[in-house]
């Protein structure tokens, strides 16, 4: 602990705990999971650095996930698009997940993290991507489509209070606000 | 309420802060065709070019080194937004070079806005509740910048007018990533320096000092605590590959845990240690059977009540005195008012946080948006749970398709039959294990009355009962489960509560047969030292907490282990057992119950309760791998928490609080040993301690207080009824917070129907004026395409629709007798009267749908209505919750 200490400069280390949600042991266990996913040459300057994609990835937490790539999509800044984190990206990730989160802001982030295409509505398609990721893509556990089609009516049935044919994001705060579980599911740890 | 109305309707930055709907974009700069993704914010066109700079910033530009006034002046002066530096807080701080542009654009992505949503939210109504003259200001002072920046400005200054602790709270919440926050944290910063410029004060600027290290202070404590949290690693597995539900358990035990730890230490340090230093020595053999038993060596030990003094501890000549029998009563009494508050709290927590709206729980597709476990991380446990998801998918469309099922009306009697022959069933055995361990305590207190040998016969002979009773408890919820699969419940929520009630049944009339006995035999027999009695020996509570803990072990070696071997070996189809997290909560319950008993009887009890639970966490852990799997259903944990907690107080500890109650109050303490040896009751030290204060004047207040409040019936009269009139008052306000809920309800639905119908009203005219303009040949497919969010319509659509909306909403809200509908709520009947005067709404809104020219341009800013009727609602139900 003392060793990754002493990287984090002690005035950033406050800011990063005064903007997160994360404690201290927590953003020091994150710098050095984060500096071990990368090159040995560039963990010095792990705050700067960027971690590609598929090396975040192979992090235990996210490696069985269905929604890994849209997690890493969601968090990170990177302009090239290549859904690269950096390491406050990583902070930004860690603190939406940890345990002391409200629901408010999870409850934004898993929005994000289900509208598969970024157009800031839960529409058919994404509502179908979700279901898809929740069921996994074995043969066996596909659904069919009239099975599918029937799911997706009766989610926007309940859900779509305003009956525009999607799920805006104060929509899909209220589900979630009826479901007092989300909070502590919608949960990574490190 | 309707002052909220007013002001977010007509306060056009309100709207522009409500920005959730797409309809929105299609109205705001943005070109909604193009590619950028709404959330990246990486797209910013012609900032491109800061953006290599910005990568490595907190190496090139270390934060610690750059002091206030150091060089930025040298970094990029080519902001866009060049016009914002002159604006009277953008005054270029270190941080913000990092990021020249991102907090300026709010308005580019929509996101941003929906978020703020979340927080501004809360800062509108943060705000509202200030005094008015202070919103005032805080809106004029931004009134000259653009309504982007005002926005920026707007928050900015409704954060810094905060307390330290709520601003950095109010940061954390902001769902932006951390260059944008950090910005905006260090604009509130400035802000407040240039506001506390202008008044330095000493005074403050100490008690600021005395904050900030008050603060630090808090804050290395909580990580020591967080280096103490030894299990964090094993409960990260357990969710890793159990999901929540499970987790939920071992969640409970450590909270158990930690419980007892505390109890112990109360206990140890204010009756255990005093009686150290009074202690006579022990010259009893210790054999090691003892261990099991609790009786011989241990008698003569701090471990019961028996061994300790009714002296006054001094060993100082003249030095102060430490009273026993007031230290003694004072602890289990502060212990047990600590306890209540501590699990009234918990469960009001629970209760506010579970159960906001029952009524709704029921609704079961909408779940699936938020029913991913992300806990589980282990590969086989994921294919597990999607695999689980999917049958439960299928089983629950085919349930929905299927028609509720009609049972005829002799159907219905067997029924009802076979319900009822399980209630007496259960009953009846639940009233035979009551008998059986009241006559095996009675011929066992004769059989110790008799002859009272310190040898291993008798001391395995004490062992029956307990034995007897563990069993009991262990073999008895088997049958029970086993009369739940024969009923044949319409829901396994059924079941699992009418199981979990049948056990709560039989673990509380056992015990209940136990006190009664304690309290009632034990206690005028003529035992020298029945309180000995009752914590060690005969009905020993000890004996029934260690043999309640082997059996706890054994039932998880038998009950899964030998489960897993059938399963696996013998009867393939039964497959690996499932955690049972019901009876193994009841379980806990059960010990902890059995613990607050003893407590009086035998102080460190919550020390051995301690050692089992610790024990029990890693043996459930091993068991759980080695034998079970994943739960199959999916549990409503937080539900089933919030009813266990309930458990643990309901007949738990306010059963525990009445015979602790009885014991204190109402029988003679036992003449030879103890604290209170001589005395009529226990409750009689605190009565004797009165009267000597009264020969102080100091202490006065104190003899008041226990004159006017504790003994007086008068005060707990006046006390009770106010408490029931406040209930009362809570209780009426919740009724009409409920018709409230239901009014606004049915205007979102009335709002959607609206929309509907306005759209159909409007692609008919659009159809009418294509045709009749025939030439215009863009966009034919458009109105063709069904309702639906594809986003060219919703594109071309809201601008006369949000406008027709926003009168309809007017006159809509205008009608709605909403203040009313509080005040009056006890006589008011919602249901028709608002379906009336939305009905009335609703054709006004047509009308003017009827007017409308579809060619006519239309201003951009506003917002659906149904948006923020939603988003009043949920703002609505917070207050509420």
């Amino acid at each position: 602990m003392g060793g990754s200490a002493s990287l984090i400069p002690r005035d950033l280390l406050g800011e990063y705990q005064e903007l997160t949600f994360l404690s201290k042991q927590e953003i020091l266990l994150a710098y050095k999971r984060f500096s071990e996913l990368l090159p040995k040459e560039e963990r010095e300057n792990a705050c700067s650095a960027r971690v590609p994609k598929s090396q975040i990835l192979t992090l235990p937490e996210l490696r069985a996930n269905p929604f890994q790539h849209r997690i890493c999509h969601v968090f990170s800044t990177s302009e090239t698009r290549d859904d690269s984190m950096s390491f406050e990206d990583f902070l930004d990730m860690l603190s939406v997940f940890s345990d002391s989160a409200t629901s408010d802001v999870k409850s934004h982030y898993a929005f994000r993290i289900f509208d598969f295409d970024d157009d800031g509505t839960l529409d058919r398609k994404d509502l179908e991507q979700l279901v898809n990721c929740l069921t996994g893509q074995g043969e066996e556990s596909r659904l069919s489509r009239a099975e599918m089609e029937q799911l997706i009516q009766n989610i926007l049935e309940e859900s779509d209070i305003d009956k525009d044919g999607t799920i805006n994001l104060s929509e899909f705060q209220h589900v979630v606000s009826r479901s007092p579980d989300f909070a502590s599911s919608f949960k990574i740890v490190l | 309420m309707s002052y909220y109305h007013n002001e977010a309707f007509e306060n056009p930055d309100y709207h522009f802060s409500e920005t959730l709907e797409i309809d929105r974009r299609g109205s705001s700069q943005r070109n909604p065709f193009s590619h950028q993704s709404p959330y990246d914010s990486s797209l910013h066109g012609s900032y491109g070019d800061h953006r290599g700079r910005e990568q490595n910033y907190p190496v090139a530009i270390p934060m610690a080194s750059l002091g206030p006034g150091s060089d930025y002046q040298d970094l990029p002066s080519t902001s866009p937004y060049g016009n914002f530096t002159e604006n009277l807080s953008f005054e270029p701080e270190p941080e913000l070079t990092y990021s020249p542009h991102s907090t300026f654009h709010l308005l580019d992505y929509p996101y941003t806005h929906g978020t703020s949503s979340g927080s501004e939210d809360s800062f509108i109504r943060r705000r509202n509740r200030r005094p008015p003259d202070e919103i005032f200001m805080t809106s004029s002072s931004m009134s000259e910048t653009d309504p982007v920046c005002s926005e920026e400005e707007d928050l900015i200054g409704s954060l810094a007018s905060m307390s330290t602790k709520e601003r950095i709270k109010a940061i954390q919440k902001m769902p932006e990533t951390m260059r944008k926050k950090r910005e905006i944290r260090n604009k509130v910063l400035k802000e407040i320096t240039k506001k506390a410029n202008h008044r330095p004060s000493c005074c403050t600027q100490c008690l600021q000092g005395a904050a900030v290290s008050f603060r630090r202070f808090g804050n290395t404590l909580s990580e020591h605590f967080h280096q103490l949290r030894v299990w964090h690693k094993t409960l990260k597995i357990i969710g890793a590959e159990f999901g929540t539900s499970v987790l939920s358990y071992f969640v409970f035990l450590t909270w158990l845990l930690n419980f007892n730890i505390f109890s112990f230490l109360i206990n140890f340090s204010f009756i255990t240690i005093p009686q150290f230093l009074a202690a006579e020595p022990n010259n009893l053999s210790f054999t090691g059977l003892e261990l099991f038993t609790g009786a011989g060596y241990f008698q003569r030990t701090v471990l019961y009540y028996g061994f300790y003094t009714n002296a006054t501890i001094s060993k100082i000549e003249n030095g102060p005195s430490y009273n026993m029998q007031l230290a003694y009563i004072f602890t289990v009494g502060i212990y047990f008012v600590i306890c209540f508050l501590i699990l009234l709290f918990s469960m009001a927590k629970f209760f506010s946080r579970n159960f906001i709206n029952p009524q709704e729980l029921s609704v079961n597709a909408s779940k699936l948006l938020c029913t991913w476990d992300f806990n589980i991380t282990n590969d086989k446990a994921v294919k597990l749970k999607q695999k689980n998801l999917c049958t439960q998918i299928k089983e629950g469309l085919t349930e929905v398709n299927k028609e509720v099922l009609n049972f005829s009306a002799m159907e219905r009697t067997i029924r009802i039959g076979v319900h009822l022959i399980a209630w007496v069933a259960s009953l009846g055995v639940a009233v035979a294990a009551c008998a059986g361990v009241y006559f095996l305590s009675i011929n066992n207190l004769e059989l110790f009355m008799k002859g009272y040998r310190n040898d291993l016969e008798s001391q395995a002979a004490m062992l029956v009962l307990p034995v007897v009773v563990s069993l009991l408890n262990t073999l008895i919820p088997f049958f029970f489960s086993w009369l739940g699969h024969l009923e044949k419940f319409q829901t396994p929520g059924q079941h699992i509560y009418v199981t979990i009630t049948r056990n709560i049944m039989l673990k509380m009339s056992i015990v209940g047969i136990l006190c009664y006995y304690w309290l009632n035999i034990v206690a005028t027999s003529e035992s020298q030292c029945w309180e000995t009695l009752v914590g060690q020996d005969i009905y020993h509570i000890y004996r029934l907490v260690l043999v309640d803990f082997i059996f706890c072990l054994l039932g998880s070696f038998f009950g899964e282990f030998l489960r897993r071997i059938i399963g696996t070996t013998v009867c393939l189809n039964l497959g690996l057992p499932e955690f049972d997290i019901g009876r193994n909560v009841l379980d806990l319950i059960y010990a902890q119950t059995l613990t607050w008993i003893g407590i009086l009887f035998s102080p460190l009890l919550p020390g051995i309760q301690m050692i089992a639970f610790f024990i029990v966490f890693f043996v459930k852990k091993v068991s759980l791998m080695r034998n079970c799997q994943p739960p199959r259903k999916v549990w409503r944990t937080s539900q089933m928490m919030t009813s266990f907690i309930f458990l643990l107080f309901c007949p738990s500890f306010l059963g525990v609080l009445s015979v602790i109650g009885v014991t204190v109050w109402r029988l003679k303490p036992s003449e030879g040993c103890g604290p209170f040896r001589g005395l009529p009751s226990m409750y009689a030290s605190v009565a004797e301690w009165i009267q000597v204060l009264e020969n102080y004047t100091v202490s006065k207040w104190v003899v008041w207080i226990y004159h006017n409040l504790i003994t007086s019936e008068l005060f707990f009269f006046i006390l009770s009824s106010f408490v029931l009139i406040v209930t009362y008052l809570y209780w009426q306000i919740i009724q009409g917070r409920k018709t409230m809920t239901k009014l606004l309800r049915q205007q979102i639905n009335n709002a959607g129907k609206d929309k509907m119908l306005l759209l159909k009203k409007l692609r008919v005219q659009q159809r009418a004026s294509r045709s009749s303009s025939a030439l215009g040949g863009r966009g034919q497919q458009r109105s063709s395409s069904s309702y639906h969010p594809s986003r060219q319509p919703a594109q071309e659509v809201p601008d006369y629709l949000e406008r027709a909306f926003d009168r309809n909403q007017n006159t809509s809200y205008n009608e709605h007798p909403f203040s009313a509908g509080i005040s009056s709520s006890s006589d008011y009947l919602p249901g028709r009267r608002t379906g009336r005067k939305m009905r009335r709404g609703c054709f006004a809104a047509a009308g003017f749908g009827d007017s409308l020219a579809p060619g006519r341009a239309s201003p951009p800013r506003s917002q659906a209505p149904s948006t923020a009727d939603l988003v009043f609602l949920t703002n609505y139900k917070e207050t509420c919750a």
